[in-house]
């Protein structure tokens, strides 16, 4: 099912109410990371939708967050679907490389076995999902859509949409929707978290750090990509 | 398939290790044509075409289906969707997450 037209700029809760309408239940459902989109599942629940929620259990989360995903479930009387890695992919990578070695070999191999893996078979049950991703989130954010044909698990013969409600919204909008309606959240946030992924790859910030400067700050961001750029033929030959 | 040979003349590494799992897999024999983009010459061939699909990664693969072409710039995305070869899936999701900055943050 393709995204649906839309023109201008909608609300998060219009975005939320129209993504949920448009698809048949079980076919669309919130990705809940443990952190602030907790406000996503708050505005389903205000406008009594009914939507799925999973979540991505790496093995790897904090004690803090488990808690968090059990007081969101019991809080908003939901089921949340605890997606988990191949074990069988896990054993291997840790066989092979032990448990830390996203410190030597960059986080791309485990995220890849231990996150893309189970939600990638998630998406196969889906035709759309709806994150919290935002906008501020990151550089490479910038132009993220609030509905959009998630070109990186559609396949052929398999579309699949994104709906991002919150893309518009700053973090200081995120936590003043927090505030204002008392949505239960993580506690690693009063302790200077921002971002929060697994343990070992998320630390506390200080205010004035962007929230990426919270997780793999170890790794350079450095092009990976093998270029193959016009410009870079233009300067060799000219 | 469009690989790069280097301005010093020397074959890009990425290109090197795609051609070398395609041939281990059995799956080079199943490629039409290989076409270089020679970054000494823009008017080589591989490179008119990385211009005219605006492409700015090698290697790359040009896939045509009933008329409709499909550029994948993903290597295994190309053999997992094309070449229909699921074995190397956690490779393919390692690929995924290198090139897609916006899944850290899942």
């Amino acid at each position: 099912m393709k995204p649906r037209k839309t023109t201008g700029r909608r609300s998060p809760q219009q975005v939320l109410r129209d993504a949920i309408s448009h698809h048949p239940a079980g076919r669309i459902a919130i990705s809940f990371s443990g952190a602030e989109d907790v406000v996503l599942i708050d505005m389903a629940a205000q406008q009594g939708l009914s939507v799925d929620v999973f979540t991505l259990d790496t093995g790897r989360l904090h004690t803090e967050t488990y808690k968090f995903l059990e007081e969101v479930r019991k809080h908003y009387d939901i089921n949340i679907e605890v997606l988990m890695p191949d074990p069988k992919e896990v054993r291997e990578l840790v066989t092979k490389k032990g448990l830390y070695s996203f410190y030597q070999d960059g986080h791309s191999e485990c995220c890849a076995v231990r996150k893309i893996g189970p939600l990638k078979s998630k998406l196969e049950s889906l035709d759309a999902w709806i994150t919290g991703q935002r906008k501020d989130q990151s550089v490479t954010r910038i132009n993220l859509a609030q509905t959009q044909e998630d070109q990186s698990f559609s396949t052929d013969d398999h579309t699949i949409v994104k709906y991002n409600p919150l893309s518009d919204w700053s973090l200081t909008e995120v936590w003043g929707y927090i505030r204002e309606n008392n949505v239960p959240y993580n506690k690693l946030h009063d302790k200077g978290f921002v971002s929060i992924g697994c343990e070992p790859c998320t630390r506390a910030i200080t205010p004035d750090q962007h929230e990426r400067a919270g997780r793999w700050w170890w790794e350079e961001q450095t092009q990976k990509e093998c270029g193959l750029h016009a410009q870079n033929v233009v300067k060799i030959v000219g | 398939m469009v690989k790069k040979i280097l301005a010093n003349g020397e074959p890009c590494k990425k290109c090197q290790d795609v051609e070398r799992r395609l041939k281990e897999a059995n799956h080079w024999a199943k490629l039409d044509a290989i076409v270089i983009a020679n970054e000494n010459d823009p008017k080589s061939e591989g490179m008119e075409l990385a211009q005219s699909y605006d492409i700015g990664v090698a290697p790359f693969f040009i896939v045509e289906n009933e008329g409709e072409i499909k550029i994948y710039t993903l290597f295994f995305k190309f053999v997992n969707e094309v070449l229909k070869d699921r074995s190397s899936n956690s490779e393919a999701n390692k690929e995924l997450i290198e090139n897609n900055s916006d899944l850290d943050f899942i």
